[in-house]
């Protein structure tokens, strides 16, 4: 039996990961902006980082769920969604780590956990675009 | 010498706190994905029909619950590298 619902679950992920990782850089700019307290181009970029890490991660764990597709044992899905997930937090801690150690000198960690919780919670949303379908 | 025990004992303490985060993180997401792994297995024996559309839920609940701890992972990380507790330290 061919799963269509799992290239549907990742677009949506994908598309409600980036609305939350837009949005929070956006605010955090202006608010940045407003204040004056730091640059807001470097709490955007922060921003953007921290939800762009998650981004990837879930697309990387999406590559590697997408062999399980083929499969009807549920132990073999399982496993594959079990690799598939230390392959994305794997790639989410490289990428926060990159980040830490190479954009260190502007780096504003608040708006970089900011854009990375928004990002990671907000991909349960895509509950909403299955129900509606 | 006194600037310098302060930073030792920030960084002490907050060797133990990254420790903590990622481990209890990461003990309650071993929790979760066991419960749900659980429950999805169970489901799949029941009703082995249903697994085509159990799975992509699975994935998406996969990153609802692990949502946590890489949150955790990120404040852990904020605080090994950037950690904000040092600026109290007069240089």
């Amino acid at each position: 039996m061919e799963n269509i619902k799992t290239a549907q679950v990742y677009k949506q992920m994908l598309k409600w990961q980036l609305i939350a990782t837009i949005s929070v850089a956006v605010i955090a700019y202006i608010l940045a902006e407003s204040m004056g307290v730091v640059s807001g181009e470097h709490v955007a970029v922060s921003a953007l980082a921290g939800g762009m890490s998650a981004v990837l991660g879930g697309l990387a764990g999406a590559m590697i769920a997408r062999n399980g597709d083929k499969k009807n044992n549920a132990g073999s899905i399982l496993i594959t969604m079990l690799k598939a997930e230390a392959v994305k937090i794997l790639v989410i801690v490289l990428l926060l780590f990159l980040t830490f150690k190479l954009y260190n000198e502007h780096l504003v960690p608040i708006a970089l956990i900011l854009g990375l919780a928004a990002s990671a919670i907000l991909s349960g949303a895509a509950f909403i675009g299955l129900d509606k379908k | 010498m006194e600037a310098v025990q302060y930073l030792a004992t920030i960084q002490a303490y907050t060797g133990i706190g990254i420790g903590l985060i990622i481990g209890l993180g990461a003990a309650g997401a071993c929790i979760g994905i066991g419960i749900m792994c659980a429950s999805f297995l169970e489901g799949a024996a029941r009703q082995p029909e249903m697994i085509p559309a159990l799975q992509g839920k699975v994935f998406l609940l996969l990153g609802l619950i692990d949502a946590s701890f890489i949150i955790g992972v990120g404040l852990a990380m904020m605080f090994a590298f950037a950690n904000p507790l040092l600026s109290v330290v007069p240089h």
